[in-house]
């Protein structure tokens, strides 16, 4: 659990507050993003993807094993034809040999008949010839001019002589065309020497022969010597007499063979033909079932394909989901803390603010007095040279002091120590009256007023005075962003049958960005010094928060400046302890 | 010559004196006072129709004085002095039997309007018994 959790963390969204910059974050969820949609496509397209992998391999393995079955049920078939065949070239040969007729058939017409006679059953058969114990040729029937000839020193003689029947395999021989021997021999009764007699056929009657062999079943039939000659022409190897590496070893291999022109992996089977040198080989080409794996591959395909599109697409919407469900709590979070941030460091510089402005009033009362004292006495003193000069100073003192007063009292106010009076306030009477004080101004300016009042809009329980003083700020702040000819448009509606709105929009030069920012910051003017303290938007958003409000501002340059004032129809009890601080 | 006589209770001795000698200059006899202990004891000397009387005072707040005065005497009109923004200590002053509560800096007319009014309810009340 813990390293699940640690791993996560490694990519999850890092909880930073200084990071402003949007790229950074941008950044960092579009990991988060990318990991969660990473971590869901393994979690879910793993074991489909296992699971098909399984299928794929197992259902190759059970074609591939009943491809084989099949194959091996052909080669016994083939096997079973071709062993008829020797079976009946031997009891054809054994016929001729049959009870001791050895000096019958040395007899040169008697042999001729009988290879007549053979050729009439088999044409492949070229010729026939009597050989004694010594190995001499002593009769000989056929083509070719082979009487007399010693077969003594030849290998098969001796087989032939220990086993009785010999099948040699194909070779060219002097007489260069394919052929083989088969040979039997058999024991004179009276002298106990061993005769042979000795049948060459032509390759051709194997070839023709295992043609016949129906060979739908598998893509090639051949026989081979032991030693890996081809006896019949080969679809993959060759013709007969050729060599075939493959075959060599393959004495009783059921396997896969690759071939190596390019042909691909073939399925082979062999098996050994009784009684002769030669192995009897089929070769398939894997897959005759290639319908039935092809459809099965593409229904395979086809569903791991949905399903990986599906997991896709479930996985995207899914993490982007989170996402940017996770990126607006993280801003929402992040915005509060500003709020929350921007309140409180306008509290405190509201307690000092207050707190000067505590300990200012004292001397400037005094300054107040001591003018005060100075005109008095001024009315007592006969005229003197700069008795005028001395009037205009006190009036200027006097001036100064009264400023004076006005800002200690707004930072007093600031600092939330005045008193909230609820009572029952007509919203857009208010504004109406606080309108009418602003009127000369506006006419005077050429500045228009325009209202959208909601009618029948609810009354609020809320302090009146301080509600002036917001408006008259809000509108006062527009008229001299105006400056001349505009337009203050002001609407008020009910939202969401608990508050009340107040647009205020003007059309003034708007307010730059970096302004914005600091709109409601204590001492922040753009005024020139002397003609705006910097409180009177400060103070209006530290008396619409304390009447259980909001205030927001919007602006775009050239496009004027925008205040939303929200106040609720009944304030609630965080607002009302608010007041009794 | 008016025949009130006023009692300015501040601990500011410059605002004191200066307020006093306006007061006079506009025929108020008025007397000062720097602390709350000399208040309490001057009321039992000599006896003023309205005293002006600082709510924030290093010894004694205000409103003690205030009780004080009007312990010894009810018919003394009291008028507070508020350096606060706030009025609810002016309101509290007046719930304890305050005349009135001004705020400073003070605009002199208005606090002459005060006093003249607090004398005239004084004479008023003490004509009744």
């Amino acid at each position: 659990m813990i390293i699940f959790s640690r791993w996560l963390a490694k990519f999850l969204p890092e909880d930073e507050y200084g990071t402003d910059d949007a790229s950074v974050m941008n950044k960092r969820y579009r990991k988060f993003r990318i990991s969660l949609l990473t971590t869901m496509l393994t979690i879910s397209m793993l074991p489909a993807t296992i699971t098909a992998a399984i299928g794929y391999f197992q259902y190759r393995d059970l074609l591939q094993t009943t491809e084989k079955e099949q194959l091996l049920w052909n080669l016994e078939g083939a096997q079973k034809t071709m062993q008829t065949l020797i079976n009946e070239l031997h009891s054809s040969i054994e016929f001729v040999v049959r009870d001791d007729r050895c000096d019958e058939i040395l007899e040169q017409d008697t042999l001729d008949t009988m290879l007549i006679r053979l050729k009439l059953k088999y044409n492949g058969f070229v010729d026939l010839g009597v050989i004694d114990s010594r190995g001499i040729q002593l009769t000989y029937a056929g083509p070719y001019k082979l009487q007399g000839y010693n077969y003594r020193v030849q290998e098969w003689f001796d087989q032939v002589v220990n086993r009785g029947f010999y099948v040699s395999n194909v070779f060219l021989g002097y007489r260069n065309i394919p052929h083989f021997v088969i040979a039997v021999s058999k024991k004179r009764s009276d002298s106990e020497e061993n005769w042979v007699l000795r049948a060459t056929i032509n390759a051709d009657t194997l070839q023709n022969f295992i043609s016949t062999i129906n060979t739908k079943a598998s893509d090639d039939i051949f026989l081979v010597s032991r030693t890996g000659k081809l006896q019949t022409s080969s679809r993959f190897f060759g013709n007969s007499m050729e060599y075939c590496p493959v075959c060599e070893t393959s004495s009783h291999i059921h396997d896969i063979v690759k071939l190596e022109r390019g042909m691909g992996d073939v399925l082979q089977v062999s098996a050994a033909l009784e009684n002769t040198p030669w192995m009897l080989v089929l070769i398939k080409q894997k897959y005759v079932h290639q319908a039935a794996w092809f459809s099965f591959r593409k229904r395979l395909l086809l569903i791991f394909l949905v399903c990986a599109v599906a997991c896709l697409v479930i996985s995207y919407s899914l993490s982007t989901m989170l996402t940017n469900r996770i990126r607006e709590t993280d801003e929402k979070r992040q915005s509060l803390l500003t709020e929350a941030e921007h309140s409180n460091k306008l509290a405190s510089i509201g307690r000092l603010a207050a707190g000067v402005a505590h300990e200012i009033n004292n001397p400037l009362a005094i300054i107040d007095q001591k003018s005060g004292l100075m005109q008095d006495l001024l009315g007592l003193t006969e005229d003197f040279k700069y008795k005028d000069k001395f009037y205009t100073s006190i009036a200027g003192i006097q001036n100064g002091v009264s400023r004076c007063k006005a800002i200690t009292h707004r930072l007093l106010g600031f600092a939330r120590r005045m008193d909230v009076i609820l009572e029952e306030i007509k919203l857009n009477e208010l504004i109406q009256e606080v309108l009418n004080f602003l009127e000369k101004e506006a006419m005077y300016n050429h500045i228009r007023m325009e209202l959208q009042f909601q009618e029948n809009l609810p009354t609020i329980y809320c302090d009146k005075g301080q509600l002036q003083q917001i408006f008259l700020n809000i509108i006062n702040n527009a008229i001299d962003a105006i400056g001349k000819d505009g337009l203050i448009l002001i609407t008020t509606r009910v939202s969401q049958e608990k508050d009340v709105v107040v647009k205020i929009k003007d059309s003034g030069p708007g307010i730059p960005p970096n302004i914005l920012k600091h709109i409601f910051d204590p001492f922040f003017t753009t005024k020139a010094p002397g003609k705006g303290t910097g409180l009177g938007l400060s103070i209006t958003y530290g008396l619409v928060k304390k009447l259980g409000g909001d205030i927001t501002v919007s602006s775009e340059i050239g496009k004027g400046a925008t205040f939303d004032i929200r106040l609720p129809i009944k304030p609630d009890k965080s607002a009302e302890r608010a007041n009794n601080e | 010559m008016s025949e009130i006589k006023v009692l300015i209770v501040d601990d500011e001795v410059e605002f004191a004196a200066t307020l006093a000698e306006r007061l006079e200059l506009r025929d108020i006899a008025a007397e000062t006072v720097n602390n709350g202990k000399d208040a309490l004891s001057t009321i039992l000397v000599r006896t003023p129709d309205v005293v002006i009387l600082d709510l924030k005072m290093p010894d004694l707040s205000g409103l003690e004085v205030l009780n004080g005065i009007k312990e010894h005497d009810p018919t003394i009109e009291v008028i507070m002095l508020t350096g606060h923004g706030s009025t609810s200590s002016g309101i509290e002053g007046m719930e304890r039997g305050a005349f009135d509560y001004i705020m400073k800096p003070i605009d002199l007319d208005l606090l002459l309007e005060k006093i003249n009014q607090a004398y005239e309810q004084r004479k008023n009340l003490g004509k009744q018994p």
